[in-house]
């Protein structure tokens, strides 16, 4: 690994996060090199989707550091919108806004945060929608796609704002099984095109196939870390075990 | 004294040129309220101090009688040197009293927007009036169309209040007719039609506009 402070994507440092009495995360410590992908897996409730969503600021938290493509995370709104400037998200429901068609779901950030004309936007909508591999779709609304294109949309509209990270939240977890091939194929096209990436994710053959780390969490805290061929074959800790067992039978 | 037709259709006319008075009037006083309304839910949801004494504003709005607030800021706000006319008393105390039922609509509109759709905005960078503008006003539109349309129609049908300020609406005129020639029935029946005509065709159009705006949503 050649760590130097310049090829990190994403360095999280002793994050804490607390909603109430009850400890989401625990001193969470990870480092994602520049074109890394990284999945993220574990029980439910063990706070996978709170730790990436403290990384584009969704969630806050109390403790710790987030450092993102350089430059260290503030509480405050001109950070957030960095973060949101650098990363992507796509979310397990998709979250695509039902009263704009497919081309204007990916236009109307490049037009009100990028501000870019009209025609500029759509010809790079269109150029995503391509590399998703659904164009055909572009005049059409959210509720006239399956699932699975859909959450292409979803991951197009995210590509459209040239994010340097992408954020997947579960983004199979609401689909049917035949959809989750294509989506999946997506977001291993976009692996090979060097871009960088953390899912969380429960869909094991992806993460053997694209990820270079896993990470496993449970109970707010990373319990194990290590490169797929390790963890899926000899896993350290009792609960990663016991969590690829129910998984894997 | 018998119902006289022919003297209720000769009581149309007069009644009809006052259409133009109240159709301002409401349509001033819908715009009036959903502006005012909306701005007070946003505010409302946005919490903190503010937050609560929107809060407390909507629930005294809404507690307050309409002919209180008329009363108020034409013969009240007069005293602080501010003189309004009574056009204008008129469509600002029906677009307060109003506001506060809106507010509420809108409330259910955006509290059915899943929150999904907010955090997708923000994930995209969208700052908070974009966010507003774009991503949850229209869609709360949709939740709300026939509701709103409904208190459309109601502050259609509080035009005839501004009668307590001589503003020439169509039931004033028709009053007028009645007190010249002591036929209660027949301007006020030829009112009722009008204003029975004005609130089907209001509710309509508030039809058909939810229907081409759901239209997307559903096929």
């Amino acid at each position: 690994m050649h760590d130097t402070a310049h090829d990190l994507a994403v360095q999280i440092t002793a994050l804490q996060k607390w909603y109430g009495a009850f400890h989401v995360l625990k001193d969470i410590s990870l480092s994602v090199s520049r074109g890394a992908r990284i999945v993220i897996c574990g029980p439910s409730g063990s706070g996978k989707s709170t730790l990436i969503r403290c990384l584009n600021g969704l969630e806050n938290y109390q403790q710790g550091t987030v450092i993102l493509g350089g430059t260290r995370l503030g509480d405050n709104a001109r950070d957030t919108s960095l973060a949101r400037r650098q990363t992507g998200m796509v979310f397990q429901n998709f979250n695509l806004f039902p009263h704009l068609t497919v081309l204007s779901n990916c236009t109307l950030a490049l037009r009100r945060v990028g501000g870019m004309a009209r025609g500029e936007a759509e010809s790079l909508a269109l150029h995503h929608l391509e590399r998703v591999r659904i164009p055909e779709q572009a005049y059409k609304y959210p509720a006239q796609l399956s699932g699975g294109q859909q959450q292409r949309v979803a991951i197009a509209r995210a590509l459209c704002m040239n994010p340097r990270l992408m954020l997947f939240d579960e983004p199979t977890s609401a689909l049917d099984p035949e959809m989750i091939k294509e989506v999946l194929e997506v977001m291993t096209g976009l692996a090979h095109d060097g871009m960088t990436m953390i899912c969380v994710t429960h869909e094991m053959g992806f993460a053997r196939e694209v990820a270079d780390e896993v990470v496993f969490m449970d109970q707010g805290s990373i319990v194990e870390q290590a490169a797929p061929a390790t963890f899926f074959s000899t896993p350290n800790h009792p609960r990663a075990r016991s969590f690829l067992n129910t998984l894997l039978h | 004294m018998e119902f006289d037709p022919s003297f209720a259709l000769s009581t149309v006319p007069t009644i009809l040129s006052a259409i133009g008075m109240t159709l301002l009037v409401a349509a001033c006083s819908c715009l009036g309220a959903a502006v005012i309304g909306f701005c007070l839910e946003i505010t409302r949801r946005s919490g903190g101090v503010q937050g609560l004494a929107v809060r407390f504003l909507i629930d005294f709005i809404r507690a307050t009688p309409v002919l209180v607030w008329l009363y108020c800021l034409y013969f009240i706000l007069p005293y602080y040197g501010i003189r309004l006319d009574a056009l204008t008393v008129g469509i600002a105390g029906l677009s307060i009293y109003f506001s506060g039922y809106l507010a509420e609509v809108f409330k259910a509109g955006i509290d059915a927007i899943a929150e999904g759709q907010q955090e997708a905005a923000k994930a995209l960078g969208l700052g908070r009036l974009d966010r507003i503008i774009f991503v949850i006003a229209p869609q709360m539109l949709r939740n709300i169309a026939a509701p709103m349309g409904n208190y459309f129609v109601s502050i259609l049908k509080a035009t005839p209040y501004l009668a307590v300020l001589a503003v020439p609406e169509m039931l004033g005129q028709a009053f007028d007719i009645a007190s010249e020639t002591y036929r209660y029935a027949e301007p006020l029946m030829v009112a009722g039609i009008i204003f029975l005509s004005l609130a089907l065709g209001i509710s309509q159009g508030i039809k058909w506009l939810e229907r081409r705006l759901l239209a997307p949503m559903s096929r």
